[in-house]
């Protein structure tokens, strides 16, 4: 049953009570920038980090906990090849992947969420601030994929 | 030192839970930004409505929050021109890398590697964009660590 992809109609209400949980316990929005955030922040006293910071850990905690359930950890560098559409020599794709990663970082650090603080927490209280950026960010992103799909001629 | 449990507790589930809706997996973001699989805009449909409604009924019976004692409560942040220009820039680096925040997280679990890769990016442009805030004479705003909409927390 864990094998198979879990269908949005359960992980979706799993999500939002982790966003009420986490909120009933400490009033607070959950996500998961907060937790890099912290990283950066504190990076020569792990010792202090915060409860987003452990929030991401237990974020990679969860990903290894469903992978051992699953017996499905498999250390590899393949990232997919996302279609085609993500340079397939090791080297250029991690430099993509680096960038890409850095402009998300500095965007959502401006924007002051990614998609789990923006576009679920904030979403679900619905704080303008939230719908304007959860909006601008899968119209940039839906957009921006479609064209370089086109431009890069990768498959679909 | 509970909260940080909580913190702990509260990511795991998450991270399990995307990991196991395949939410980690590139090839399944990319195919919803090229609007060819609706699973995860439903999915975050679902864990918006099912959080939305649950926090507005902490709110309505005046719940104080289990491990801080506060009344939960939250208020809306109003649109900044910050949160649209971060959030383009997020978009663009989310239509590249195919992954954001969270789902770096739970991927590293999962023993798929890349996502280092893509988290040093996400440390980096948040690494970044305090060097910018620092070079600026005045101190970056207050709640820009903040998630929109939210009335405690040190961001999400």
């Amino acid at each position: 049953m864990l094998l198979e992809r879990c269908p949005w109609y359960v992980a979706g209400p799993l999500l939002g009570l982790v966003l009420v949980g986490f909120r009933a316990a400490l009033n607070k929005p959950f996500g998961a920038l907060g937790g890099f955030i912290d990283i950066v922040e504190k990076k020569p006293l792990w010792s202090r980090l915060g409860v987003s910071g452990f929030v991401l850990i237990g974020m990679i905690l969860g990903g290894a906990i469903y992978a051992g359930v699953t017996g499905t950890f498999q250390p590899t560098f393949s990232y997919g090849t996302t279609g085609g559409f993500l340079p397939t020599s090791p080297a250029l794709m991690v430099a993509v992947l680096l960038l890409a990663g850095t402009v998300m970082g500095f965007g959502a650090r401006l924007a002051g969420g990614c998609t789990s603080g923006h576009g679920l927490t904030g979403m679900s209280l619905g704080s303008s601030a939230s719908i304007a950026a959860t909006m601008t960010f899968f119209a940039t992103a839906v957009v921006l994929a479609n064209v370089f799909t086109w431009l890069t001629g990768a498959a679909r | 030192m509970k909260a940080k449990l909580l913190g702990l507790l509260a990511g795991a589930v998450f991270g399990f839970v995307i990991a196991w809706a395949r939410v980690t997996d590139p090839d399944v973001i990319r195919r919803m930004l090229l609007l060819k699989e609706p699973d995860v805009f439903l999915l975050m449909g679902a864990a918006i409505g099912v959080g939305g409604v649950g926090v507005r009924l902490l709110r309505a019976v005046q719940f104080k929050a289990l491990l801080t004692g506060e009344r939960i409560n939250w208020v809306s942040t109003p649109i900044h021109a910050r949160h649209v220009a971060g959030s383009v820039m997020f978009g663009a680096g989310w239509s590249v890398a195919c992954t954001c925040p969270g789902p770096v997280a739970a991927m590293i679990g999962q023993g798929h590697l890349a996502g280092i890769v893509a988290g040093a990016g996400l440390l980096s442009g948040i690494a970044l964009k305090h060097r910018f805030d620092r070079r600026g004479s005045a101190p970056a705003p207050a709640n820009v660590s903040q998630p929109a909409g939210h009335s405690t927390g040190p961001g999400l």
